[in-house]
């Protein structure tokens, strides 16, 4: 380790206590750990994110955490990363570490090296597409905001290489497409997720380092803090079970649908008529109503003119 | 820099709060039936300008006052419904094309009205050109073509072959991006005659209903934002060297699942449009409500209560950003079951600027 000096919380996992030496690492080993499905191994965001996967896709119900010691392997809580510790557990643990100040032995519990993404990774590409298959018919209603041009199945292999050594989610993140993606600020309402809307989960995957870093800093108007996390995720966790989308059909447009009205159709030939029909009772009449000093409309350049349109004519 | 305006008890009746019990006011003399299209007049302009196209084969054009009153000033009709309208950048013409198939300009100042274009099939957009070696007027058509006209010769400058339906086009500085019934995708760029530039492969899933092209910081045009019927908006970037970091879409217009089988309602995104300044965006959607975002941060700012339980079709931002106006129209996204004629077709608009201000980062 290079540092002369500990920080004073480095960061650590809620559900085995371990330490690391900072948050995407920490990230990394929670999700290898503790959001990892053991029927399919698919790497999820947090616990209920696990808990909703495995029922949808699995139809099992996952009551605890995965590698969790007793008391913390409550799935419903929601922490990630550092976010969504429990205060009293925090204290417990500071508490716990100026205890053990001199004592060595947590050390060796402290990941230096990510194993997770060279675990990872092999099996992902073939995992990343089954559970897709099955889950996302849509393949859209489901995603979060945020799939940076992820089209789903379409590019999982390309895209883990390219972020592979910057992005310690990469290797879950073509998996997690279809998926629960849960941003580092779950609470904070980002695109699609306002503390009002829908949405799955207000997950995102894009860019998640950046989010991470910035989690204190996004700005939303309806963001709540995260005291209240794991209240709000309760609410916005049940996820679309089946969406419509409102719109008649989906290879013409509304304009296309509309204009095949006879009402509109009809205007359309010009040989037919030479009196258009106005639809709704057009009143031309109405516009010129109001007392407008005299201001006729439909008139001679004199009741325009004033208006001031200058400017070369075209 | 318009001062806010409120609403005094003197207010005439065409300030009167709107039932969205909000600062919205309602413009006065609306089309009668769904609003199409809305534009504000370019910076040019000392005065603020509205024009909107209609299903009741009409243009319209307002003048939106400092105290916020909108006053009726001019009318002009097609033979069909019209589906888009442009002012030309001095303010001086406004260009509008629709059902009857073909475009007509409107000289304001002299109040003439005359067609300056045609197609096979209805036109669905237009848009004004204006680059340092020429101007021209752009339609795009359900006939498959997009067509750029010289407003006085009666044949196109030049025509291109689509594969398929316009359905939304925007045309900012020297870029033009035009999407088509089968979500292609055609960036053009504008400043040595319109050529393609760059085909775009769509990061949404379902029909494109409307694209509006974004700005960077310099104001030059980088990237555009297109809306689906699947409330999703895609950002994408012209050019940019990590496409899969740099694009994204997010979801918009949707309902909040509901119980007991968290059934949600997706709706059709029907308009965007970036604010002038400070570059963030508003949707508008079937569901009737207008949002406001940050594409750069990510992040949404607002979003409206629905207005008049109805869609809202059309939105635009005055050109100095002062103005948000946004129109409630039925937009048939529920066929025909779903018309109700007794209820109105609505403009309003409302103060902007520190609203649409993105959010300062801690």
């Amino acid at each position: 380790m290079g540092r002369k000096k500990k920080k004073q919380t480095k960061p650590w996992c809620w559900y085995c206590n371990r330490e690391f030496d900072d948050e995407k690492i920490l990230l990394q080993h929670q999700k290898a750990k503790h959001f990892k499905c053991h029927l399919c191994h698919k790497k999820l965001y947090t616990g209920p994110g696990l808990q909703i996967h495995s029922i949808q896709v699995h139809k099992e119900n996952i009551d605890k955490v995965p590698n969790a010691l007793k008391g913390r392997d409550n799935i419903e809580i929601e922490i990630y990363g550092m976010e969504g510790i429990p205060e009293e557990d925090l204290r417990a643990h500071e508490k716990r570490l100026a205890g053990k100040d001199k004592d060595d032995s947590d050390i060796p519990d402290t990941v230096k090296v990510p194993q997770p993404p060279p675990m990872g990774m092999p099996p992902m590409p073939p995992m990343g597409m089954m559970p897709n298959a099955p889950m996302m018919p849509m393949g859209f209603p489901g995603m979060p905001f945020g799939i940076s041009s992820m089209p789903l199945p379409m590019m999982p292999v390309p895209m883990m290489q390219q972020l592979r050594p910057p992005m310690p989610m990469v290797p879950t993140a073509p998996g997690n497409s279809p998926n629960n993606l849960l941003p580092p600020v779950p609470s904070k309402p980002l695109f699609p997720s306002g503390a009002t809307d829908n949405n799955n989960d207000g997950h995102s995957s894009s860019n998640l380092t950046t989010m991470a870093s910035a989690a204190a800093a996004i700005s939303n108007l309806s963001a709540t803090n995260l005291g209240s996390l794991p209240g709000n995720r309760a609410k916005i966790e049940p996820v679309a079970g089946t969406a419509k989308i409102i719109h008649p059909d989906d290879d013409i447009s509304l304009e296309e649908f509309r204009a095949c009205l006879p009402k509109y159709k009809q205007m359309m030939m010009p040989q037919q008529m030479q009196m258009p029909p106005m639809p709704v009772g057009l009143s031309m009449a109405n516009f010129v109503r109001p007392p407008m000093g005299g201001m006729p409309f439909l008139a001679p350049p004199p009741g325009f003119a004033p208006m001031g349109f200058n400017g070369p004519r075209y | 820099m318009i001062p806010s305006f409120g609403l005094s008890s003197a207010a005439p009746s065409n300030m009167t709060a709107t039932t969205l019990g909000q600062k919205d006011l309602e413009i006065v003399q609306p089309p009668d039936d769904a609003i199409s299209c809305m534009k504000f007049s370019p910076a040019s302009v000392p005065q603020t300008y509205l024009i909107a196209s209609s299903w009741a084969n009409d243009i319209r054009c307002w003048e939106i006052q400092s105290n916020g009153q909108s006053v009726a000033k001019a009318i002009q009709k097609h033979d069909a419904p019209i589906l888009s309208c442009c002012w030309s950048d001095d303010g001086s013409k406004v260009f509008t094309a629709g059902c009857d198939k073909t475009a007509k300009m409107w000289d304001l100042q002299a109040n003439t009205f005359v067609q300056i274009a045609a197609h096979d099939a209805p036109i669905r957009t237009i848009h004004y050109i204006q680059r340092s070696s020429y101007t021209c007027v752009m339609t795009g058509g359900w006939d498959r073509t997009v067509k750029f006209w010289d407003t006085r010769q009666p044949t196109p400058l030049k025509q291109l072959a689509l594969n398929e339906r316009v359905y939304a086009a925007d045309v900012l500085g020297p870029m033009a991006v035009i999407t088509t019934a089968d979500r292609a995708i055609q960036v053009y760029s504008l400043d040595q005659g319109p050529t393609e530039y760059k085909k775009i492969e769509s990061l949404l899933k379902y029909q494109h209903r409307c694209v509006s092209i974004f700005t960077d910081k310099s104001r030059n045009p980088n990237g555009f934002a297109v809306g689906s019927i699947e409330g999703r908006v895609a950002i994408m970037y012209v050019n940019t060297t990590n496409p899969n970091v740099d694009n994204f879409t997010f979801k918009c217009h949707r309902s909040t699942p509901q119980l007991p089988a968290n059934t949600q309602d997706i709706f059709a995104v029907n308009d965007i449009a970036f604010h002038p300044v400070h570059g963030t965006l508003s949707t508008v959607g079937s569901d009737g409500r207008y949002s406001f975002w940050d594409k750069d941060d990510r992040t949404k700012l607002k979003t409206s209560d629905v207005v008049n339980d109805q869609s809202v079709s059309c939105c635009a931002f005055e050109s100095r950003g002062q103005l948000f106006a946004y129109a409630s129209s039925y937009d048939w996204h529920k066929g025909h079951e779903g018309n109700n004629q007794t209820k109105k077709n609505a403009i309003y608009f409302r103060q902007c600027f520190e609203e649409m201000k993105p959010k300062p980062k801690k």
